[in-house]
Order: structure tokens, then sequence, then C-alpha cells
């Protein structure tokens, strides 16, 4: 199986033998045997559910196996024991950027370990702390004295939380690095670095575990690609091999039809206008968007996307400006006014902006009709059960029960769930921030396909997103953000690549001349 | 917006890296010593609880005669080394994200258990005190045991500790104080060092060594860890149920030797003191800028918060407040200080997180 990929003679860092996970009778990993070998970024692809993140927890410690033997350096690997893990030099940046928000940028840094120059191993040494973390940083471009060591985390954006604990892995000096999406939250100068990163340490001889939705990353960071689905091992590619089409076909395991391309907007009437609409760290901002039209919103991390968004559905005041919406003047106070003029929002953080995680499908798509569901103020639960299950199934839902905990969803499912709810609320504008964030390749078509059906039906969307191909498949128009403005309204067939990087990453403001690879504007506040 | 990556800067540039190249010597001066003083200390969290103690003090000191007389002062002190140790305790728990209702229920049992074992099982005081502090940590590692491998909320299992140390101080001594206990007890509680009375030394004693702990040693600063983002000290290697488990021991130990310092206070066991203390202890540690939800407060500011409870309350007595008032007014002063500290997190931007 890993001929073509084992040069004989070549290091082997981390093996893996009949490793395996069961989640009551499902096996959600079952790995007869697979190496890892210094000097090799490995890919790893698969849909949610898949299995990845279970390789991945088992690797780190976070997941108990249940049983199989994992070898790092030819030492056995204990289970179930992150600290186990640490010792024998495996390092993982999680998705979930498990920082603690209360504690300084330099104590999160060097969480769980003391500094290597430290002159005592019970008491703190506060310089050699602040020494090692502003070396941390620095070793992975990051200037201490920018971020400030001090800072709590959570008074950070997350873009920049993410790098901390990108840096807090790297600053263990791993044999074999875990980065699990870690460039899902970052702009594409962030992400360059990041997939710098794990060249660096190949390089060195170390090893590194690359999990990724976006396969053209995935592809070339990747000295090798190996394939999940359903827990097992079913492709393990050369980069040559790995095709995009070969990589989604053994993810899905079968043909997969291509994006549907989108019937342009009919000559509808202009629904939201914004006239010079500032607000904290943005603007001013002119923009027209009509009736069913798919607008995206381009532009690098900070350049005021969310802000946009959030902005016109009120969950951020705006400051200066007009907006009017299907004609009639709109000036939200609160996200509360928003909804009530037919504004659907749909956050970039599921989990923490969208869903009570352990509560019931039903109780979680319902939440946001339950004043039409209730008579006389009353809720029935049977009527909410009934009315979660039809919202549930409208967006294709897949699920044992509507009573089942939402968390206990794929992210696919879940996004799925969301769209449901704010389609039961029959709203005219429907505005998305990262909509297909962490989900797999699968879902994302059929997500892709409810926001065709918004529009479709009349709804106006607006999308923003960091991935360029989807904004490139979704939108009929696509807006290149820049600090806080509106830089470029392309068109579709206009809004290439190049066009929409150009835009967005050019530092003069609205001048695009700047070629593409040489920006490197982000420090300044957007 | 954000401090972002320089990609051409992977090896660090001088550009971006630290502005004084060795980074062994950089940034520890530099970095700290540049807010001013006075507006460090206000946007720290204990701001709010010390001004509030100086401003309390001074108001009912000037109205009160006797309120800053040494006596009443010595008063103050020995009060404080129940609520003000009791606090720490709390505080402790409170810190990993979960709560100890049994802090006071457990202290008046401590006493009742010091007393028998010394009046009743003729042991010598000494010994009755190491035994009595002993049980109480076991209790507390029972706490720490059924939280962190059984997953038991701390509220539900420290709440079956409440009743059962409340009842069994009550059955231990069919409901009559125990008297005759040897005078090693209020010998204890009795003395003074310079005017201080040695129990608000234990006081100092105690907020100095947990202090210490929490902010200077590594398994303190992994219990912050813990508290703020379990799943993160988790996964950072971190022994999580170790550093729960251990708050819980300490703080039952704690609660232990307030038992024995009030039975020496009082030169009598009383089955009838301590259970509704601990609701004091947590509103100390709230008001000090403890989060009920962890990781989040310092001890130095509980001890402030004990002190201005205990301010507050034995200042209504100088000022002779009728006592059916005396709690409401305590009420008020706690949800004025609650809102104070929200004001301020706000004007220091810490408050949304």
């Amino acid at each position: 199986m890993t001929d073509h990929t084992a040069p004989s003679g070549r290091a082997t860092i981390a093996r893996l033998e009949g490793v395996y996970k069961e989640y009551g009778p499902v096996r959600v990993l079952d790995l007869p045997e697979l190496e890892l070998f210094a000097g090799q970024v490995v890919g790893v692809v698969g849909e949610n559910g898949a299995g990845k993140s279970t390789l991945m927890g088992t690797l780190s410690g976070a997941v108990h196996r249940d049983g199989g033997e994992i070898t790092i350096d030819g030492t056995s690997l204990a289970p179930g024991s992150t600290e186990a893990a640490q010792r024998l030099g495996i390092a993982m940046v999680s998705q979930e950027f498990p920082l603690v928000g209360q504690l300084s940028v330099a104590e999160n840094l060097l969480l769980g370990r003391r500094p290597d120059k430290a002159r005592s191993s019970w008491f703190v040494d506060r310089r050699a702390q602040q020494a090692e973390a502003a070396a941390m940083l620095a070793d992975i471009g990051l200037s201490a004295g920018r971020i400030g060591l001090d800072r709590d985390v959570r008074s950070l954006p997350v873009p920049t939380r993410q790098m901390i604990e990108i840096a807090k892995a790297w600053g263990r000096k791993p044999r074999l690095l875990i980065l699990d999406e870690p460039t899902s939250s970052l702009g594409p100068v962030e992400a360059e670095t990041v997939l710098g990163l794990a060249r660096r340490l190949a390089e060195r001889g170390g090893a590194v575990l690359f999990i990724g939705h976006r396969l053209d990353e995935v592809r070339e960071v990747s000295d090798r690609v190996i394939v999940l689905r359903n827990g097992r091992l079913v492709a393990d590619l050369s980069p040559r091999e790995a095709t995009e089409v070969r990589l989604i076909k053994e993810m899905v395991g079968g043909e997969l039809e291509q994006g549907t391309p989108k019937a342009p907007p009919a000559d509808a009437p202009v629904f939201l206008r914004l006239d010079g609409v500032t607000a904290d760290g943005l603007g001013p901002v002119d923009l027209e968007v009509k009736e069913g039209e798919i607008l995206g919103i381009a532009g690098l991390m900070g350049s005021g996307r969310s802000r946009l968004i959030h902005t016109i559905a009120g969950a951020q005041p705006a400051t200066g400006g007009s907006m009017t919406l299907h004609g009639a003047r709109h000036a939200p106070r609160s996200a509360q006014d928003g909804v009530n003029a037919g504004i659907a929002l749909i956050p970039e953080d599921r989990k923490e902006q969208s869903l009570v995680l352990f509560a019931s499908i039903a109780s979680n798509v319902t939440v946001s009709i339950l004043r039409t569901l209730s008579r006389f103020g009353m809720l029935v639960p049977r009527a909410q059960r009934t009315a979660g299950a039809k919202i549930a199934r409208d967006v294709n839902v897949r699920m044992q029960s509507v009573d089942q905990p939402i968390g206990s969803l794929s992210g696919g499912n879940q996004q799925r769930a969301i769209f449901g709810r704010a389609f039961a609320t029959n709203p005219r504008l429907l505005l998305l921030d990262e909509p297909t964030r962490g989900v797999d390749v699968g879902a994302k078509a059929e997500i892709y396909g409810l926001i065709d059906r918004a529009a479709a039906e009349g709804m106006t969307v607006i999308a923003a997103s960091s991935e360029l191909e989807e904004l490139q498949l979704i939108s009929h128009r696509v807006a290149v953000m820049n600090h806080g403005r509106v830089v470029a309204v392309l068109e579709r067939n206009a809004a290439t690549k190049e066009a929409i990087m150009t835009a967005a990453a050019s530092t003069s403001l609205p001048a695009p001349t700047a070629p593409a690879s040489e920006f490197t504007p982000l420090g300044e506040p957007a | 917006m954000t401090a972002a990556p320089n990609p051409t800067a992977t090896p660090p540039s001088p550009a971006t890296s630290l502005p004084s190249p060795p980074p062994a010597a950089a940034s520890a001066p530099s970095g700290r010593a540049n807010p001013s003083l006075l507006h460090r200390f206000a946007a720290s969290p204990e701001a709010g609880v010390g001004v509030a103690c100086v401003v309390v003090f001074a108001i009912i000191a000037f109205a009160a005669p006797t309120y800053a007389t040494p006596g009443n002062l010595q008063v103050m002190g020995r009060d404080l080394s129940q609520l003000g140790i009791l606090s720490v305790a709390e505080a402790l728990v409170i810190l990993t994200g979960g709560i100890d209702l049994s802090v006071g229920a457990l202290a008046g049992l401590a006493g009742i258990i010091a007393a028998t074992l010394n009046v009743n099982l003729h042991l010598p005081a000494v010994v009755a005190i190491v035994m009595t502090i002993v049980i109480c940590a076991l209790v507390g590692a029972w706490h720490g045991l059924t939280v962190t491998r059984l997953k038991v909320p701390p509220f539900v299992i420290t709440l079956v500790t409440f009743t059962i140390a409340q009842g069994l101080s009550l059955a231990i001594t069919s409901g009559t104080p125990v008297n005759g206990i040897d005078p090693t007890f209020s010998d204890i509680s009795g003395y003074y060092v310079f005017g201080v009375p040695v129990p608000a030394l234990f006081f100092i004693a105690v907020v100095l060594i947990a202090w210490f702990v929490l902010e200077r040693t590594y398994a303190g600063r992994q219990i912050y860890a813990v508290g703020g983002n379990r799943e993160a000290a988790r996964l950072a290697g971190i022994p999580t149920r170790r550093r729960i488990f251990s708050m819980y021991v300490a703080a039952s130990a704690i609660s232990g030797l307030v038992g024995i310092l009030v039975i020496g206070r009082m030169n009598v066991a009383d089955p009838s003191v301590g259970p509704g203390w601990e609701l004091t202890a947590i509103a100390a540690a709230v008001v000090g800028g403890m989060s009920l939800t962890g990781g989040e407060g310092r001890i130095l500011g509980v001890a402030a918060g004990a002190i201005l409870l205990e301010l507050i309350a034995n200042g209504l007595l100088a000022l002779h407040v009728s006592p059916y008032f005396q709690q409401v007014v305590q009420g008020a002063v706690l949800g004025v200080a609650i809102l104070l500290d929200r004001v301020r997190a706000r004007y220091f931007g810490r408050g949304k997180g």
C-alpha cells in the first residue's frame, strides 16, 4: 500500500498497526497499517465523519483508542494520554483552538509545560516565560510586540488566536505535527505561512499530518495524500495521482455531479441599497443588491466582510450613511430589528453563535418560529416536534430523530439545520458568513444547492466567504472588500481569482494594480 | 485589526521580531513598566473592591466613633479568620469552575469533631486538630473524586455533604454545645502578636500561601488553565483531574481549619454554627472578582472582597442599624459592587470576554 510513498531507507516516525476506535456499535476508525515517514507532509482528506479527527485524536492522545499499537520513533505510545504523546514529540493544532481565554498570550503559548530556560520546575519563571513566548511567536513570523504577550487571549480576534495555537504547537519542536484544518479561519497570507511551516518541519526531518477541506491546499503542501472514508484508509496517493476529481471520488465513494450552473437573476428591482454606510472598522460602503441575487463578499482577513454582514443585520450598529430595504428605510438598532425586517443571518461560528448543542434538533430549528408555533402564548410540544421534523426534512438533515441532540450531527448536517431554521421565517434577505466553514465536500454541494434554492425563491442572498472557489461557484456578483471598503464589484464571469486577489490585497486604496503575488498588507487595522 | 504574520519573514527578520534582538533579555522590563501604575490598578478587577474597602472604612469610621478603635479592629480581624479563610477555600474551588456548598457546614462539623475527639475520646488537642483536618481533607478527596471521575456536578455533591455535615453536627452532640475543650484551642485563637489576633494571622498566611501557589507556581497557573478551558488544558497535557482534585481537598482542609479556629474563639463547640457561611464566602469571592464559570479572578481580590464584607457587617453594628435591615443593606452593597464592576469592565474593555 505504501510502496510508492516509501522510498526504502527513509526513517519511519510514526507507525500505526491495527488501530481502531469504536463509539457504541460504530467503528469510526479502523487502520490495519499506516506509516508516517520522516520528511513527509501527509495530507489527510475525507468527509466529515470519515475518521480524520479520530485519527488525529488517537495520535495526539486526545482520543483513547480502543486497540492497536502506535509507535513513535520506535517507542510505543500509551493510549489516551496527551502527556505521553507530547513527551514523544507529537504536537497538534486543533480546529477548535484550545486556548484559555482568561490567560495571557505568553501563558497560553507555554500551556502545560515550562520554558526550556526556566530556573525552577515548580515556580513560574516569568522572565523565561516571556522570552520563550516571544521567541516562539517570532519563529513563525509574528511580532510579540504587536500581539502583546500580556494580553488575555480572549481579547484577540479569531485568526490571531489560530496563529497563537500554531505557534504553541510549533514551539514544542515536534517530531510529528498534526494540523487539523489549520487554515479554515485564516486569510490567504496567514494560510501561506502555515503551509510554509509544514514544509519547514518536513525539511528538518519531521513528519506532518495535514487535514484540510480545501483540496487545492492539501495537494499543494503534501508529499502524499491519504483518503479516509467511513474510518478506513481508502486511498494512499502521490501528489500527481491526487487530482481534485480523484480525491472527491475517493472521499464520497462514487461519482459526484459537478456544481450546478446557475440562472442569472432576472432583471429584478434593487432590494438592498447602502449609501455611505459606516460602522466601527467599516466603510463608507455603497452597495446595491437586487432581489433574488446572490452577492458574494470577498476580502482578506480583517477586511470587514463580517462587519458588513453584521451591520446590515443590525447586529453591529451603523455609525453613518443610510440603508434601504425594498425601498423602505432600514436603520436597525439591534439584530431583532433586522429579523423583524425579514433578514436572516447565518453567522460564522455554528457552535458559538447558532446552536445549543445539547438541545434537540427540534428545539434548535424551531427557535426562530416559536411565536408562530405557539397558541395563546403556549407551546405544544407535539406541534414543535412536527414543525421541527418538517424543517429538518425540508433541508435534508440526516438524523435518527428530531429528539437527538443537534451536537450529535455532523457539521454539514448542523449547517443545513441552521439553513432550515433561517428559511422557516421566510426571510427576504439571507446573510451568510462563511456558509461552509468546517463542512465536508459532499455537504458543501448540498449547501450550495440550498443557497441556489433561496435565490430562486426570490430571497436576496449576501454571502461572505474566505474561499474564493466558493464565491466563484455560488455568486452572481462578487464584491471585494479591502480595509473596510468595497473596492470592486465583479460580475460572475469577471470574478477570477487573480482579479479578486488583486483588489483584495492592493495597499493603495482604489488602485488595483499591484500584482497579486507581492502583497503583505495585513498588519494595519482594517 | 490583527497582527498578521508576514510571509516573507518566515526566518524572523528584524522588522517583525522583537524590539531588541536577543530574546532572552527582551521585553520583560520594557513590556511591563509601560502602562502607568494608576491605569494598571484601575484596569485590574480588584480595583473596585480595594477602593470600596477604603471608602467604606472611612465613612463608617467617621460616622461611628467606636468603629476604628483597636478593640473593634481586633474583632474584625478575628471575624476575618472565619469568613476570610472560608472565602479563600471557596475561591479555590470556584477557580476550577466548580462550587463548594459544604465549606460552612463542614467547618461547623470540624469544630464538633475536634471537640468530641478531645472531650469525649480524651485525645490531646494537637492530635484532635490533626485528625480533624485529615478527616476534612478526606471529605474533600471524596468531592474531588466524584467530580472528576464520576462527573457529578459539584453543586450536587457538595450539597449532599452540606446536608450530611449539618445533620451530623446535631446528631453527634444531640444539639447541645460541647463544653470543656482543651485550653490549647482557645490559646490558638486567643493570643495577639503585636496587637494582631492570631486568627487574623492565619487569615493572612492562608491568603499568602494561596496567592503564591496560584500565581507563582506552574501547578497554580495550570489551575487557571483548567478552570478557563478544561479541554484546552487537557490537550496541552495538564493533568486536569489532579488539579481539580487538589483544589477540593485544599478547600475542605481549610474549612476544617476554620472550624477549629471558631471553637477556640468561642471556647465551646456549638453545633448550630457554620451552615450559611458558604453563601457569604461565595459572595466574598464574587465581589473579589472571581468568575463563577472558573479560571478568572485572583486571591488578593477575594481577600479584599472578604474584608469589604466584614467592614460592612461590622460597620452596620457600629452604626446601630436595626438587625432586621442589616441583611438588606449587605445585599444592596453586594449588588452595587457587582454593578460597578461591570461598568469598570466595560470601560477597560474586558467585559465581553
